[in-house]
């Protein structure tokens, strides 16, 4: 049966931020549709209005010229929508099968589940990616122990279990391997053929031109436009995507780093690291460098930073400042003058329900003195609050009222109030507006020009591109290539980025 | 073996240690008890764990989804008096069997008042079944302000000398359960809870019913807690306001060491039901070991919290290597 | 959701307030007598001092997060009042001794019970009920039945009895130890770190903070403010019994709550807690008047516990 399905004038808030203002997305049988926008823009919010996850503020929902409220996920299941989510909806400590069919269980007499016909029913599904997972991917096997890239997997065929008419793929691609994103795609295009409809939330641009047939851009939680993809390329949906500024400014180009490195000494030295995923990383960092890291997500540049900040176990070693060092624990990396801005800014970077001021200074209490001097703190947070930018109604107000980017700069600022020698980026312009990096950017570059080594792991390329003047990708735990100069190109990058394809691209 | 064979391993077994556990213990057991498998002794311990075993059941699948109910001892404690104030040692049986049913529905009521508070008003388990145990406490102190009562003679003597097939009442009364939760593992709700007890989020996404879930768990263990209470009165054959007291902390500990975690999802009933014969054995063994009175209970204490500790003491070690 | 607009230590002033009056118009209530009103304020003030202290660590652990709670409080009370009981033995000259071996004694119990929570990741509640099995077992074999022992003359001066201007002593340590108590969570370094690990442990530890030990240190400091707790009770009522301290636990969890202090941890008040303790002695003393037993008494606590944390510690929702 023919589906179509519109979100008209979509509003959602959460607590004081407003995640979508003004959303707008269109989709019929048969076709597919790329949600597409930066991070932060809205684009999962609005997916789990369209499955019934969350509840709109304000606009509707329109199913088949029906207007449509959703009173639960199970509502939206039963319309025949079903959503593979970016935050995996699977239960740990259930098996593949229990997994998917979990809720749907085929039943014998008496209610009993019927295991033989799910692990017959599972093993159908699991073929639809046949040969592009390893062999301890079955129906009996728990998920925990499962790969991310397979976990994904299983993730999807969980949703195209419930058979849907529209199928909401929300970064399904991002912990996939290329084969693995091929077969997803074939398989999109034979759904598309039975008439489901699709949409394809994403911002690799490349797959999105492969597979969508039109687009929808959120920006800042409003649609910015929408279309048919053969009328428009790439630029025409960056400069969507990032507004006014075309999309080569969006990143300044390296002459505002302006690197002058020969000379200077190196700040840090590791050799052969390892953890439980990292096989041996050996590379070094001069001061007053900006070092970027690379590669898909994923491939263990987080357990690099987390390492190197003493949050894990490692063996090899580390000399920082022509010292060796072995931290045991944060607190001993950050004594030494070692920072880290983590991933996550919301579950690992901020305390939420407590005021600015507070974040801000969390890793220098104890600097001022007993009792607190609250005055000293205060004028400390106000100088680094000025330093930054922040744009804040008062250093008590919670930090939750901030913007993403204004938050990031709290973030950011705890470690700078420190003077940190070292600073461990972990992707810090998720979900920040285009303004704010583009001040950030320049605060590197200051930051650097005064000697303050930074290694910048970005999940965006252009920002690697046109900030560092060396890149270590990584790859499956290792650092897969080292770029820089003339081989600092996007198509390397990319190459280097998927690994093990690396020969099919050349 | 690394991490994620461990924990695929475990996650299969979670009754390993609570095995290999029993098995040491019934060794130390035997040795200050050698008659310990004769049949009457069989039956005397089994009698007297019973409450215990049904009690860590009904814990068991409150923590697998993912709560706590530290209220059960106090709902034991509700039922024992109603039954030795109720019927009384003079009661005829049909009175006797009314109550008995009419407990069972102030069980599963009580825990019908903890599962709404924290299923549908979406409070913390642990500070809102504390509260409701106090409730239910000052309830049971309230119809029974003094030790007394009980229950007619024929119920005790059922209890203690019944021995269908040779096998203690106990025996049949466990593998019921245990074929019960065994059902229940077949069944959707056995996966809705795994689910719910594993990440309640993911859980809710993909349409399962939560909150009745959760709320069911507390049903569940309140329905359990009342048949506790039952036994326990056919036991002792008299009432005491604070008869539950301490069975809520060693129904908690027995499920931990049935290789249930407290974070839910992991475990099941009949870890826990194991668990509480382990500990019904320590307590033998205590007795048996001739420790000096006044320092029975801190002994007793302390090898709950030591049983508490050891998951994770293995865990520590096995970071180290 | 409309937000409550008034702040939950200023509501449990205004209970405390309407408790009051209320138990003024009782049938043997102080009615418009205002001489006996001001004595029975001062007592009840006097009474809230204990419970204030216990709810003290209680404030302390709840605001540690990670289902932060002491459930073994009442017990170390016990132990502390007896080991007090016993160390003074009637002379003034060893009341020091006592109440630094009452903290300490304390300190270590909460340092046992840090180290299970910490290391070896038993749920607090778990381990602190174990742990209260454990001192009570402590308690036994202490006490054999009966202890010999005394408070000296100056304890029951100091606490019990009115010390200036007919304010009793207690009163006056609770003010001073108020004040240290704001120092401790709002001017040093563990207290900001505290309210850290509270809201947050990954954030808490990515940005320096050492959880492992200020969870040590918690607890620790928790089961000291117990023992001072225990030392406190003892010189208030003059002799020690072996339920001394248990009808403390339930009303400084309660009391707490009353606060406004986020039962989920990361936000609180001492002052939030000493309205509690005072609305939860009033409420206690209330009952007495009114010659309820204590079955009436558990039931009311019971549900007043409930009543408030259906109002402040509702979860998030699933559906958002």
């Amino acid at each position: 049966m023919a589906l179509s399905l519109s979100a008209r004038n979509v509003v959602k808030r959460y607590g004081g931020v407003t995640a979508l203002s003004n959303a707008n997305l269109d989709v019929n049988a048969g076709e597919v549709v790329a949600l597409i926008g930066a991070n932060g823009s809205g684009k999962s919010t609005l997916s789990k209005i369209i499955n019934g996850v969350v509840v709109l503020d304000g606009g509707q929902l329109l199913l088949d010229g029906q207007f449509m409220e959703f009173s639960s996920p199970q509502a939206a299941k039963n319309l025949g929508i079903s959503t593979v989510f970016q935050e995996l909806s699977l239960i740990p400590q259930m098996t593949v099968a229990e997994n998917i069919w979990l809720a749907r269980e085929p039943l014998k007499r008496g209610g009993v589940i019927d295991r033989k016909m799910i692990r017959e029913k599972s093993d159908a599904l699991l073929n639809l990616f046949a040969g592009t997972y390893k062999s301890s991917l079955h129906p009996d096997v728990t998920v925990t122990s499962l790969p991310p890239d397979e976990k994904q997997i299983v993730e999807i065929l969980k949703a195209v279990s419930f058979d849907p008419r529209l199928l909401i793929l929300d970064e399904a691609t991002a912990s996939l391997d290329s084969r693995q994103v091929e077969r997803l795609f074939e398989l999109v295009k034979r759904w598309k053929q039975e008439g489901k409809a699709i949409v394809f939330v994403s911002h690799r641009m490349e797959e999105i031109f492969r597979i969508a047939d039109r687009y929808s851009v959120l920006k800042n939680g409003v649609t910015v436009g929408t279309g048919a993809m053969k009328d428009v390329n790439t630029k025409d949906i960056v400069s969507l995507m990032v507004g006014e500024e075309s999309a080569e400014n969006a990143v300044e180009r390296k002459k505002a780093v302006a690197q002058n490195l020969s000379g200077s000494s190196v700040e840090l030295d590791v050799n052969e690291l390892r953890t439980d995923f990292l096989k041996g990383l050996t590379f070094q960092l001069h001061k007053g460098e900006l070092l970027g890291i690379g590669g898909l997500k994923g491939q263990g540049q987080r357990d690099l930073l987390l390492a190197l900040f003493g949050d894990l176990k490692y063996t090899g070693s580390i000399n920082f400042s022509g010292e060796l060092v072995h931290f045991k624990n944060t607190r001993q990396a950050m004594n030494k003058g070692v920072a880290l801005v983590p991933g996550e800014r919301a579950k690992e970077g901020l305390l939420f329900i407590r005021s600015i001021l507070e974040n801000l200074l969390l890793p220098s209490w104890g600097e001022y003195g007993f009792p607190t001097r609250m005055r000293k703190a205060r004028e400390s947070a106000n100088r680094i609050g000025s330093t930054l930018n922040l744009k804040m109604a008062g250093l008590d107000e919670p930090v939750t009222g901030l913007s993403g980017g204004n938050a990031q700069k709290v973030v950011i600022g705890k470690w700078l109030l420190r003077n940190p020698r070292l600073l461990l980026l972990d992707d810090p312009t998720k979900g920040v507006d285009v303004g704010t990096k583009a001040e950030f950017y320049r605060l590197l570059a200051r930051l650097c020009a005064d000697g303050l080594s930074v290694l910048f792991y970005s999940s965006d390329d252009e920002e690697l591109l046109g900030l560092c003047d060396r890149v270590l990708v990584m790859h499956d735990g290792n650092i897969r290539q080292e770029l820089f100069g003339e081989t600092l190109t996007k198509s390397n990058l990319v190459a280097a980025s998927l690994g093990a394809s690396r020969e099919s691209m050349q | 073996m690394n991490k994620h064979q461990w924990q695929t391993f475990t996650l299969h077994n979670p009754y390993l240690f609570s095995l290999l556990l029993l098995v040491i213990i019934t060794l130390v057991n035997l040795f200050v008890q050698p008659d310990m498998f004769h049949r009457d002794t069989i039956n005397n311990n089994m009698r007297v764990f019973l409450p215990l075993i049904l009690l860590a059941a009904g814990e068991a699948v409150v923590i697998l989804g993912g709560g706590i109910d530290i209220s059960v001892g106090s709902i034991v404690s509700i039922v024992n008096v109603i039954l030795a104030t109720q019927v009384g040692l003079q009661g005829n049986p049909q009175k006797m069997y009314l109550m008995m049913g009419f407990v069972l529905l102030v069980g599963m009521a009580a825990g019908a008042i903890n599962g709404f508070f924290v299923a549908y008003m979406r409070l913390q388990p642990i500070i809102t079944t504390y509260a409701t145990s106090f409730l239910y406490a000052g309830l049971a102190l309230f119809i029974l302000p003094n030790p007394g009562g009980g229950i007619p003679q024929s119920f005790s003597s059922f209890y203690r000398d019944t021995t269908p097939l040779g096998l203690p009442l106990a025996f049949f009364i466990i593998a019921l359960i245990l074929l019960a939760w065994g059902f229940v593992q077949q069944t959707r709700y056995g996966r809705y809870l795994s689910a719910v007890g594993g990440k309640a989020d993911a859980a809710y996404e993909t349409a399962v019913p939560v909150s009745a879930i959760q709320f069911s768990t507390y049903v569940a263990a309140g329905l359990m807690a009342a048949l506790s209470g039952i036994a326990v009165t056919m036991l002792v054959s008299s009432g005491n306001s604070t008869t539950g007291d301490q069975l809520t902390l060693s129904s908690i500990t027995a499920v931990v060491i049935g290789g249930t975690t407290l974070s839910g999802g992991v475990g099941g009933v009949a870890g826990a039901m194991i668990g509480a014969v382990i500990l019904g054995l320590i307590k033998n063994i205590i007795s048996f070991a001739n420790i000096d009175t006044w320092w029975q209970t801190f002994v007793n204490a302390a090898i709950i919290v030591v049983a508490l500790a050891a998951p994770g003491v293995i865990n520590l070690f096995r970071r180290k290597r | 959701m409309k937000r409550i607009t008034i702040s939950p230590p200023v509501a449990a002033v205004l209970l405390a307030i309407i408790l009051f009056a209320l138990s003024g118009l009782l049938p043997n209530g102080f009615g418009s007598n205002m001489l006996v009103a001001r004595a029975q304020a001062v007592n009840i003030l006097r009474l809230s001092v204990f419970l204030g202290v216990i709810a003290a660590g209680q404030t302390l652990v709840i605001i540690s997060g990670s289902e932060g709670i002491d459930l073994s409080a009442g017990a170390v009370v016990t132990l502390t009042a007896i080991v007090t009981y016993v160390l003074v033995n009637g002379n003034d000259g060893r009341v020091l001794p006592a109440l630094f071996a009452a903290i300490l004694v304390g300190a270590a119990i909460g340092l046992v019970n840090g180290t299970g929570i910490s290391f070896l990741k038993i749920s607090p509640l778990v381990m602190t009920l174990g742990m209260s099995g454990v001192v009570t077992g402590m308690i036994l074999i202490v006490q054999h039945g009966n202890v010999s022992g005394a408070v000296s003359p100056i304890m029951t001066k100091v606490i019990a009895r009115p010390l200036i201007f007919g304010i009793p002593g207690a009163i006056i340590i609770w003010v001073f130890f108020a004040g240290l108590m704001w120092l401790l969570m709002e001017r040093t370094a563990f207290g900001k770190n505290l309210f850290a690990i509270g809201t947050n442990r990954v954030t808490a530890r990515l940005s320096g903070v050492n959880v492992t030990a200020m969870v040590l240190a918690t607890y620790a400091l928790a089961g000291a403010l117990s023992g001072l707790g225990g030392f406190l009770a003892v010189g208030n009522t003059g002799v020690v019994f072996i339920n001394i301290g248990n009808p403390f636990l339930f009303p400084s969890i309660a009391a707490v709550a009353v606060g406004g202090t986020l039962l989920s941890g990361g936000k609180g008040s001492y002052w939030g807690t000493m309205a509690g303790a005072i609305v939860l002695t009033l409420l206690t003393s209330l009952l007495t008047t009114m010659q309820m037993p204590d079955s009436v008494r558990s039931m009311v606590l019971g549900a007043t516990l409930l009543i408030l944390i259906s109002i402040y510690g509702r979860q998030q929702a699933l559906r958002q």
